[in-house]
């Protein structure tokens, strides 16, 4: 017998599509003649369930049951701003039974919502597609071990968790849809027991999935120009991420819609997978994007919808997903449960403002074969002032980098590395803002009593990271790019480095196994702000 | 790919079984009793038995396959999705040409295609020849590659080293189209797909192999791919032969099957073996690929040429033997097969002298038989 799971992904109608499913359709067809199949989902609408019944054609049976989860308690919680749903969790969660999880919209907030707990002294993890695929194991596993209250996850974290006693599921974000919101709160409470689902809204949440379904596609002549390199040449993600200057994120967007198109397919060539152009392929046709753009609107519209009904929200659920059985439904704060309403908490409230002063941003870049450590930036680019003022400076002549960055620099060096000692303080060389970093690495310098070096050069010239949209060309931007004049100096040293922006983290990477070569046992990075988004993108 | 492919790949590369024995099970199933190929693997052993008349070792081969087919499936999803086909010998997308040529004997139950199908069904020439071949035979190559390609005939070729890759690079230049026949399995060609890849996506060349798709190079199969190439050729050209290796077999084989092989004229002092094939009956042509008409006698030409052996008589009995291995023919029949160097009385004379012949009467016509063989009619499926 061959059994599908999750079968929605074979519909591009499904929530979430996968091209690689499409092709258990041909599978099927394949088989041979008696051999049972069966393919199941827990969230497949009227319209995906016909979409996947005319593929496979003649001999499918389609069973439905009952989508109705009477051990599911449905809250909607509506709030004015991002801190009320943090202070109502730092106030809560610890009220929640057992262990859950926590969806946010993006990775930038798993990280604050984890830090957030953290400095509550409430033990979560963070979960994201970014990990690496140990971190990931590991952490599902602790999930199911209920090694912490929750888990604060993108929505990468789901599908293929079969953990029965998750008892609570807590959304900051508003989801795109009923469908991807049934399909996510739908591993709460599989044995039966109470679990708490509780959806946060704040208005301002659907510009998030707005924003993923108006600019979920990449620009048609990047499609144009993926067409015309793979057409010249086989060509891999990597190949086609370096040849395009794009993410993998949209890189993978487009592959998928060209394969559905019939447009190119992927073959082995030895054993690497490259994308071919399929002799005599139709023309792209666009006039897709633009209904499925519409589909997910309407769908968007339709969780809106969620937020305000006044009736049963597990009807509206069931209902919106084809489920035709007959219920009774008295299980959520509309039907007899009592409404959660946000009350004001002084005391969360301070607790919050403290943690906002002394929150900074982790920069990741450790590895097994160099000694570089995880380091700190003093905030997030882009999140607040900052970012503007690094901006003001570089690019609009403002001028030496401002008073505030050098405290709020300093008071992310306390935070992370307070008890640490250095030996040396090395800064990045500048592409092109002159003395900036330089003159504020010497400010720090006589602040914190560690010698500033003005030894690291180039040995040649490299383009700003910034103009490269993906990590691998940053990487290639800066590989052998540095040179430290006296390296000997290096050996046996303690060495912090620091730069004004940190952004894939490839310059960091690079000075760090540049300065392991030289012997330095520890290179610790420090940053003015960390940018938000990095290569890889949840979604 | 044809939902039934999964069963194809079972039958067709039974391990050790010949082409014919394969092709009888699919006249019996597809002609005979009009039933699909799952339906024969649905049969019980002892139907297989009586039905099919398969021996026990054959069942037992047919046991493994049967278990193989969901296997299969997976690995014709894989070809599928990679924008491999499957054609096998019932469809009507099948070679014409191949069957006509290697007929139930030798045709392959499946073939394995990348690239432009149409090229499959153009009118074809096979220049065939060494791996280490003369600036002469690669000149030769090159101008039957240019005419062909003038004429919009396609070019098969097989790939290897010398006057192959010749015939291939010339019609990439002179801007025509080419079936490359692998000695392998069509997966494992990743380099050549790699080097041809424009040319595959403009339509300019066809992949085609007969072997499991995932079978690597192997001198047997380079010998076995032979015939395919000339089996898809409606015309066959010899640059060079050595007197042994896969051009020489290949062509004795060709000749054998009756096929009519064309082999460029050496000039004086080559050393090759073309004039041997030409007088085991291949037929001579010059530089542009014509026939060269006069009669041509080989043991002048030879005694002028060191380097030549001259052909013992058996051989000329050999070749006789071959050419009449299938049906009876008339002395004009037996002459355009065995090419030049006889006159008709001188050959019907001396037919007349060997014991292994005897001559029977089919109208007003006298035609020659070997003795102890009886008239076989092939089966019109093929």
């Amino acid at each position: 017998m061959v059994v599908v799971d999750e079968a929605h992904c074979i519909s591009v109608w499904g929530h979430d599509f996968r091209p690689a499913f499409k092709r258990i359709i041909n599978l099927v067809n394949l088989l041979p003649k008696g051999l049972p199949v069966i393919a199941v989902t827990a969230t497949a609408t009227k319209r995906v369930e016909k979409d996947i019944a005319d593929q496979i054609g003649g001999g499918i049976t389609v069973i439905r049951g009952s989508l109705m989860r009477e051990n599911f308690r449905l809250y909607v919680i509506k709030v004015k701003s991002e801190d009320e749903k943090m202070i109502w969790l730092g106030g809560n969660i610890m009220n929640l039974p057992g262990s859950g999880i926590i969806y946010t919209g993006t990775r930038v907030n798993t990280e604050i919502y984890s830090r957030w707990f953290d400095y509550l002294n409430i033990k979560t993890s963070s979960y994201n597609a970014g990990l690496d695929s140990g971190s990931r194991i590991e952490i599902e596993k602790g999930l199911i071990e209920n090694r912490w209250k929750c888990v604060i996850s993108t929505n990468a974290l789901g599908m293929g968790i079969d953990k029965p006693d998750i008892r609570f599921i807590i959304h900051t974000q508003i989801p795109q849809s009923p469908i991807h919101y049934y399909q996510e709160i739908g591993r709460a409470g599989r044995d039966g027991k109470p679990a708490i689902i509780i959806l946060f809204y704040n208005p301002e949440d659907k510009s998030l999935p707005e924003s993923f379904i108006e600019g979920g596609r990449p620009a048609i002549k990047k499609y144009e120009q993926v067409i015309q390199e793979i057409y010249n040449e086989p060509l891999g993600i990597k190949d086609l991420m370096r040849r395009t200057n794009m993410k993998q994120t949209p890189v993978r967007v487009i592959k998928a819609d060209l394969i559905e198109q019939g447009i190119i397919r992927e073959a082995l060539y030895g054993r690497n997978k490259k994308l071919e152009y399929i002799p005599g392929a139709p023309k792209l046709d666009t006039a897709v994007f633009e209904e499925l753009r519409m589909v997910k609107t309407a769908e968007l519209n339709k969780m809106g919808e969620y937020i305000d009904i006044q009736g049963s929200r597990m009807k509206f659920l069931c209902d919106f997903l084809g489920d035709t059985y007959a219920s009774e439904y008295s299980n959520c704060d509309n039907t007899g449960i009592k409404k959660i309403t946000i009350t004001d908490d002084p005391v969360m409230n301070k607790t919050l403002a403290e943690f906002r002063e002394n929150y900074f941003p982790e920069l990741k870049v450790e590895s097994v074969r160099s000694n570089i450590v995880n380091g700190v930036a003093s905030s997030y680019y882009g999140v607040s002032n900052v970012g503007a003022a690094i901006h003001r400076c570089k690019y609009e002549q403002g001028g030496d980098f401002p008073d505030f960055l050098l405290i709020q620099t300093l008071r992310a060096f306390r935070k992370r590395f307070g008890n640490d000692k250095f030996d040396l303080l090395v800064y990045v060389p500048p592409t092109t803002s002159g003395n900036l970093v330089s003159n504020l690495a010497v400010r720090l310098s006589s602040v914190l009593k560690i010698p500033v070096s003005h030894k690291l050069g180039k040995i040649r010239l490299t383009k700003e990271q910034k103009i490269f949209e993906n990590a691998s060309l940053k990487h290639d931007n800066v590989k052998d790019a540095f040179k430290y004049e006296n390296p000997g100096e290096i050996s046996g040293k303690r060495v912090l480095v620091f730069d004004d922006v940190f952004d894939s983290g490839s310059t960091m990477k690079e000075i760090g196994n540049y300065f392991t070569k030289l012997g330095a046992v520890l290179i610790a990075p420090l940053v003015i702000a960390k940018t938000v988004g990095g290569d890889l993108d949840d979604q | 790919m044809i939902n039934n492919a999964a069963y194809w790949i079972a039958l067709a590369h039974l391990p050790g079984w010949r082409n014919e024995r394969i092709n009888n099970i699919i006249l019996r199933f597809h002609h005979e009793q009009k039933t699909g190929i799952e339906d024969f693997f649905q049969l019980t052993e002892a139907e297989w038995e009586n039905s099919y008349g398969l021996n026990e070792k054959e069942i037992r081969d047919l046991v493994n396959a049967k278990s193989e087919i969901s296997n299969n499936s997976f690995l014709a999803e894989s070809l599928q999705n990679q924008g491999y086909e499957l054609i096998p010998i019932t469809s009507p997308d099948y070679s014409g040409t191949l069957k006509e040529n290697l007929k139930i004997k030798y045709s392959p139950a499946v073939l394995y295609l990348k690239g432009n199908r149409k090229i499959l069904y153009e009118k074809s020439v096979a220049i065939v020849g060494s791996r280490n071949a003369s600036d002469t035979s690669l000149k030769f190559t090159d101008n039957i590659a240019k005419l062909a390609s003038k004429e919009y005939k396609v070019v098969v070729s097989g790939f290897a080293r010398g006057v192959d890759k010749q015939a291939l690079d010339s019609v990439l230049k002179y801007k025509g189209q080419s079936i490359i026949v692998l000695p392998q399995g069509i997966t494992t060609f990743s380099s050549g797909f790699k080097t041809y890849y424009r040319q595959i996506v403009d339509g300019d060349i066809l992949v085609l192999s007969v072997f499991h798709p995932k079978v690597p190079w192997r001198t047997d199969l380079a010998m076995a791919r032979n015939s395919i190439i000339y089996g898809l050729a409606n015309e066959i050209y010899v640059a060079e032969s050595s007197e042994s290796g896969g051009t020489w077999s290949g062509v004795k084989d060709g000749i054998r099957k009756h096929r009519i092989i064309l082999v460029r004229k050496p000039e004086a002092g080559e050393k090759n073996a073309n004039l041997q094939l030409i007088k085991l009956g291949a037929i001579p042509v010059d530089f542009d690929g014509n026939r060269i008409k006069e009669v041509y006698n080989t043991e002048q030409h030879a005694a002028k040429e060191p380097g030549t052996v001259e052909e013992p008589e058996e051989n000329t009995i050999d070749t006789i033997k071959s050419i009449l291995q299938y049906k009876p023919l008339t002395i004009k029949e037996i002459l355009g097969k065995i090419g030049s160097g006889w006159t008709r009385n001188s050959l019907t004379n001396y037919l007349k002298k060997q014991d292994f012949i005897e001559i029977k009467k089919k109208g007003n016509k006298n035609l020659f038989n070997l003795k102890g063989t009886e008239e076989k009619r092939e089966p019109t499926l093929f």
